[in-house]
């Protein structure tokens, strides 16, 4: 068990990384994502098919292929991001995919009937949207949130292929070090686990306390 | 056109895709005038309704609001309009359409709040008012869902009278009702046509509308197949449209061919 001793500090180091890195890429993706649904929703054909077509790109393409373009593709045109920059980079723009299907779908749930009853108090879209329909499409969409929190954790896990000192590439390099590929990887579950359980623990009772407070 | 119209609506014509919603619609409503829109369901008129604050865009004719103008199958009009036009012109819906995540009172302070920029203060005062004039004082914060559908329809008329409306609109606002709560919110609306507000309203409360009313369309298939005074329309209806609608709410029994008699009227059917 001395490896567990060994390696659990470095483990707990990649965890810290993966949810930085995690935290981050949902922030900006989240507040890109409800203004690319708004876009969607009310920005007229042009900017609705530019996010339909970048929606489906990023959905259609496998995510390793993404990561790679990213940060080997970019290289040979003189943009050499660090393995952090380009994993960030690349968890941003996945996310923004799928945050804007999120938010697209809890705006359009909600502003039928209520963005009626707004629009015919005269108030502003952007009024509608920040008074009455927002508040109310958060509430719908938080269960898909929190998916989508524990998604892009899962995710950093292709992140060592370019290099971040994440989970995963701790438990590699632990595995070439010791050949005990049981512990490492075990200790790596273990630690992910930990992660999304307790996302999955706070997101519950966020929900409850929304719930209750209706 | 006379300034004492307040709505002024002429060969107004509604399309979805290639189905025709309603079809040549005139209609002149002077100001402290309670119009109510009658007809079987499916003739187009909560459609009608909603194209007068342009909640719905229409494809032909126009309408001229508090001296505003809306014009079908052009362009939407500008934010400016739509909103000048909104403000001016309250609604409330068949489903009430609350915002549930707001208090009776959160509910009627938001418009002037955010449309007309009212201090706080001053928005909480004047919904106080209007909720206490409708007997909801008690009830103000109190969540729409731990409210009953007459008092939920009480608040929305409340939330449109905050804005100050010159014209209020209704679409079948007590069709979502439990029977006995609905006394209660004609009795809102009847108190807002006794102060002089001009009415339009969809509905289905007949003897409603032969009180409160001065006067009743018909609207049947998509079109306006009968128009005049209230008492005169719904008693004496004039078109055959008119007088099988009129027959069928007003006799349901007797016209399923039922062995009971017809219910009795009041008023001087024969």
């Amino acid at each position: 068990m001395h490896y567990v001793a060994l390696y659990w500090a470095v483990m707990a180091r990649g965890g810290a990384l993966d949810l930085e890195m995690t935290a981050i890429a949902v922030a900006i993706s989240v507040v890109v994502g409800v203004l690319a649904a708004i876009g969607k929703l009310y920005g007229g054909k042009l900017l609705a098919a530019i996010i339909t077509g970048y929606v489906e790109v990023i959905r259609g393409l496998p995510p390793i292929l993404q990561l790679f373009i990213i940060y080997f593709g970019l290289s040979q045109f003189q943009i050499n991001l660090s393995p952090f920059a380009a994993g960030l980079l690349w968890l941003i723009l996945y996310g923004i995919g799928y945050a804007v299907e999120i938010f697209r779908a809890g705006i359009a749930a909600v502003a039928e009937g209520q963005g009626e009853a707004a629009d015919a108090l005269g108030m502003t879209r952007a009024q509608g949207l920040r008074r009455v329909i927002l508040p109310q499409a958060w509430v719908i969409m938080l269960p898909s949130l929190m998916t989508f929190l524990v998604l892009q954790v899962k995710n950093t896990t292709l992140l060592y292929l370019v290099g971040v000192a994440d989970i995963m590439y701790q438990a590699r390099l632990g595995t070439s070090a010791t050949e005990q590929p049981a512990i490492m990887y075990g200790m790596a579950a273990v630690a992910y686990l930990v992660i999304n359980l307790t996302l999955s623990r706070l997101g519950g009772v966020l929900e409850r306390r929304v719930e209750a407070s209706r | 056109m006379s300034s004492d119209v307040a709505v002024d609506i002429q060969h107004l014509t509604k399309r979805f895709g290639p189905r025709t919603v309603f079809e040549d619609i005139s209609l002149q409503v002077k100001r402290s005038e309670v119009v109510a829109i009658i007809g079987p369901s499916g003739a187009g008129k909560s459609t009608f309704i909603r194209c007068i604050n342009y909640l719905h865009p229409f494809d032909e004719g126009r309408i001229r609001v508090l001296g505003r103008e809306l014009v079908g199958g052009a362009a939407p009009p500008s934010k400016a309009v739509l909103r000048e036009i909104r403000t001016h012109v309250g609604m409330a819906f068949q489903t009430f359409n609350l915002f549930p995540h707001l208090t009776a009172l959160g509910n009627v302070m938001l418009g002037p709040m955010e449309a007309k920029r009212m201090p706080r203060a001053e928005a909480q005062d004047k919904a106080m008012a209007l909720l206490t004039a409708v007997g909801l004082a008690e009830r103000a914060n109190a969540y729409p869902r731990r409210l009953s559908g007459g008092e939920q329809q009480r608040v929305a008329i409340c939330r449109a009278l905050a804005m100050d409306p010159e014209v209020m609109l209704f679409d079948e606002p007590t069709s979502m009702l439990d029977p006995e709560m609905v006394g209660e919110v004609l009795e809102a609306i009847r108190r807002l046509a006794g102060q002089g507000m001009t009415l339009i309203l969809v509905t289905h409360e007949m003897m409603f509308a032969k009180e409160v009313a001065n006067t009743v369309v018909v609207m049947a298939d998509g079109r306006l197949v009968e128009q005049g005074p209230a008492r005169e329309v719904l008693e004496h209806p004039q078109t055959d449209r008119a007088r099988t609608f009129l027959n069928r709410v007003l006799k349901p029994l007797a016209a399923e061919g039922s062995p009971l008699a017809p219910v009795s009227l009041g008023g001087d059917h024969p």
